[in-house]
């Protein structure tokens, strides 16, 4: 006699949270636990300023309010997928209607560090309520719960959205677009507000409140029957959203999980009837056209170059736009940091054809050459000539062989020293945008490269200041040798330690008792370093090395540059200072966790 | 059997650990050339990493392996040229369809051109694959994926196959179609699979070696192995097993 009956909802909840909670015990070892508390840290501290914001500056708090909505809903999509430790796949057997099983994987999904930081950053509302009496604290505090749960079910849609409708090469791409925008908006989006008139203005007053994440602002503001009814409409958006996530995840469930695969048409071109490296470019080359995964992050990548630059010209200033090709190359290089891991163990074929992770590793460096090559250089010229920026010429010619030569040389040298082990492509669950690799690896392997191919560019920015066109000398030498030397070095490692890098794939990373990992770092030092690489950029790039070319070029704007807000007596010191801090923060970053994995540290512990 | 010559494959004190796990240990076979080869074991007892060490895809604790004595950790590309190999659960360039797979790594091979796509499609056409012509490796069944590998592992016509599990999830059309391929090719090569399906492995092999807990406990022709009984005897006698079933579960039947 078969058991029919299901547990009701509120079990059923407890039961996920229960198994959420197992699930992320259990994978509490080394890296990840140290990754959790660094996270957890890091939102704590961020959970903080938000409070902080409501007491001392109230005015800005929908604005910090939608920064957590704006995490919420790209975080997902930067990490390939979001948390999906409680797969619906799990439960597609219980017999359990979509909707109840949607509600219970709900309260799974608040079973976490993130949501307990947000509720944190939330008790903002009760805070900022105190200033309208007893009755803004209270509806302070059901505003909190209520926008909490909206943010996780945005979150949760739009991971069920993406999951079910990425299925075509144009959809990959609008992701890809969306997000590189984004990105661009939180670095550069002062810019077009300034434009219009700042933080002043009626219209962003009332575009923060609009948005989901201030909907308990207005009601604090509101007079008791709108703060009621704006409440209300909030619970109605939830119940709407917890309506729709069922369905979509219902749909997921049954639709066949195709791998991130474009759908096709007619018979494929024939390869071409070459040998070595070219026809492993044709291979690679099939792979990025035919892999969502890889078309999201081009788009990402060439749409953050795209509009970073021209947020910049809402203010006329067209310093940036020559550069749009030079940025896309740096990006396009960290989105494919991870080639080998991206193929999982689709290595071993490579390792047992005689002499073929030479023709691979060059395949690989001439595909991804094609694909972003053309495409940068265009950008270049294209920027430079509609910039009307005389002084940029030399810098572009210089600089683009360099990021280019240098960009295709790094990508496949990390791809086999820092290999961040996923699932194989065919084992991968109704994501198509997730890889299943850690996400936290693949993202300091991105910043890894987002470091590293610039500093490759670094000799030949000298050489241009000395002489320009010494410099683009330079820039074609570096990018020639970087390219074939790099290139060179990953794959004698392909051939020495190619059994290794399969296994790693295979069995993940072996465990080494006597070896210290970055976990062993002390918290302090953790947090230290996670900071250091989250704002390190702010003083070296926007406030000291950008200052440092508009006082070589002779420009004057100071928008947002410290440095020339200053008497001129102490704007070299401070584009200096500045300068100095970014690379120090850098150098400790990188440095200290380095020194620990040492095999000196190792036997003075 | 001739004796003066090389032995397909001979493995020399094998031995793996996985952290505080010994997977392998002190493992010597020796496959003579010719035959056809029955390595069998209950799960876990060691036969993947047995192979894939054997074969130059996971470097061994120690121990060393020669085939047609090459060895092949110090001659590696010597030694890769000789075997085709089917690894159990690796993944494949997923997306190239079968035919762009196996001209890829053909031409990667050096092979002509021409001979590539003769092969190319006597293979896909032999194992059933040409009809899937649009189909990317990502989207095949299982059964597929294996038929896929198989095909990977004789497109270079090698002296040598190491099939794991060569038979798991294809249908019986397609697996008597294998066994034809292999019987053929063992007119001239020599092949090497692991299996647990005993009957099997009884109708195919000539010679089987038995593996449990990393060790082997028995090699050689297969009339010597099983002695009077049938293979699946003698293996039980051999890994010591206890059948169980019989106890618990009462509640599925009340």
């Amino acid at each position: 006699m078969a058991h029919l009956l299901t547990p009701g909802p509120a079990a059923m909840a407890k039961l996920m949270i229960r198994m959420r909670l197992t699930l992320m015990r259990n994978s509490l070892g080394g890296d990840d636990a140290a990754n959790l508390y660094t996270g957890v840290s890091v939102g704590l501290i961020l959970a903080a300023g938000t409070i902080a914001v409501a007491v001392l500056w109230p005015a800005y708090l929908p604005l910090a309010l939608a920064g957590w909505l704006s995490g919420w809903i790209f975080g997902p999509i930067l990490i390939g997928g979001g948390n999906e430790t409680l797969r619906p796949e799990y439960f597609a057997m219980l017999p359990a209607t979509p909707r109840r099983t949607a509600a219970a994987l709900l309260a799974g999904a608040f079973a976490g560090p993130a949501p307990a930081a947000n509720l944190i950053a939330l008790l903002s509302l009760p805070v900022y309520g105190w200033r309208h009496g007893p009755a803004g604290v209270l509806i302070g505090l059901v505003a909190a719960v209520i926008t909490l749960i909206t943010m996780v079910m945005i979150s949760r849609v739009v991971v069920a959205l993406i999951g079910l409708f990425v299925r075509s090469r144009a959809t990959a791409a609008t992701v890809g677009v969306a997000t590189g925008t984004a990105i661009a908006l939180c670095s550069n989006g002062w810019a077009p507000v300034a434009a219009l008139g700042g933080d002043t203005a009626a219209w962003s007053h009332h575009l923060v409140r609009a948005l989901p994440s201030g909907w308990g602002v207005a009601a604090i503001e509101a007079p008791w029957p709108l703060a009621l009814a704006i409440l209300a409409a909030n619970a109605g958006l939830i119940a709407l959203l917890l309506a729709s996530w069922a369905s979509l995840l219902s749909r997921r469930v049954v639709s066949a999980a195709r791998g991130g695969v474009p759908p096709r048409r007619g018979a494929p071109r024939p390869l071409p009837t070459a040998g070595g490296a070219r026809v492993s470019a044709a291979k690679e080359l099939r792979a990025w056209w035919r892999d969502l995964v890889r078309i999201q992050l081009l788009g990402t990548a060439f749409s953050f170059a795209l509009v970073f630059p021209f947020l910049l010209v809402t203010l006329d200033a067209w310093i940036m736009v020559p550069f749009t090709g030079l940025i896309a190359i740096v990006m396009a290089a960290a989105s494919s940091a991870n080639l080998y891991g991206a193929d999982g163990t689709a290595l071993w074929l490579t390792l047992m054809t005689p002499g073929a992770e030479r023709a691979d590793v060059r395949g690989r460096q001439l595909a991804w050459f094609l694909i972003v090559g053309p495409a940068a250089i265009a950008l270049s010229l294209a920027g430079t000539l509609v910039s009307g920026e005389l002084w940029a010429w030399p810098w572009v010619l210089g600089l683009l062989p360099a990021l280019l030569g240098g960009g295709a040389g790094l990508i496949v040298l990390l791809a086999v020293t820092s290999l961040v082990p996923g699932t194989d492509p065919h084992k991968r669950g109704g994501n198509p945008l997730s890889t299943g690799a850690s996400e936290t690896a693949e993202t300091s392997l991105a910043y890894l490269v987002l470091i590293a191919v610039p500093s490759i560019a670094l000799p030949t920015a000298g050489a241009i200041l000395l002489n320009p066109w010494a410099g683009v000398a330079t820039g074609v030498l570096t990018g020639a040798l970087s390219a074939w030397g790099l290139g060179r070095i990953a794959y004698r490692r392909l051939e020495n330690h190619g059994t290794e890098l399969l296994n790693l794939m295979k069995h993940g990373p072996a465990p080494q008792a006597d070896k210290p990992t970055t976990a062993d770092l002390p918290v302090v030092h953790r947090i230290g370093v996670t900071v250091c690489y989250l704002t390190a950029w702010l003083p070296l790039f926007p406030q000291g090395v950008v200052p440092l070319f508009m006082k070589i070029f002779g420009i004057s704007d100071p928008s947002w540059f410290l440095a020339l807000h200053l008497p001129p007596i102490w704007q070299w010191p401070t584009i200096i200072f500045m300068i100095a801090t970014g690379v120090l923060m850098y150098g400790y970053a990188i440095l200290i966790p380095m020194r620990l994995n040492s095999p000196s540290s190792a036997t003075t512990r | 059997m001739p004796t003066h010559r090389e032995p397909a494959l001979r493995t020399i004190g094998f031995r793996k650990a996985f952290g505080d796990h010994v997977a392998v240990d002190d493992i010597h076979l020796t496959v003579p050339a010719g035959s056809f080869y029955g390595l069998v074991g209950p799960n876990g007892a060691g036969k993947t990493t047995t192979l894939a060490m054997a074969v130059g895809l996971l470097r061994p604790d120690a121990g060393s392996a020669e085939i047609f004595g090459v060895d092949v950790w110090r001659d590696t590309v010597q030694a890769k040229g000789l075997i085709g190999v089917l690894p159990d659960g690796n993944a494949m360039p997923e997306r190239l369809t079968g035919r762009e797979v196996l001209t890829y790594l053909g031409l990667l091979r050096g092979i002509p051109h021409d001979t590539v796509a003769e092969r190319t499609d006597e293979l896909l056409q032999v194992l059933e694959l040409d009809t899937a012509e649009r189909t990317l490796v990502i989207e095949y069944s299982t059964g597929m994926r294996k038929k896929i590998g198989l095909a990977v592992a004789l497109l270079h016509a090698p002296r040598l196959l190491v099939l794991d599990e060569p038979f798991e999830a294809v249908d019986p059309v397609s697996a008597a179609t294998i066994r034809t391929i292999l019987r053929r090719f063992t007119g001239g090569g020599s092949v090497i699979i692991s299996s647990h399906v005993m009957a099997l492995v009884e109708q195919l092999c000539d010679h089987v070696g038995v593996i449990s807990d990393g060790r082997v406990v028995a090699a050689g022709p297969l009339a010597d192995v099983r002695g009077a009984g049938t293979l699946e005897d003698a293996f039980v006698d051999l890994v010591g097993a206890r059948t169980g079933g019989t106890e618990g579960l009462a509640w599925l039947t009340s």
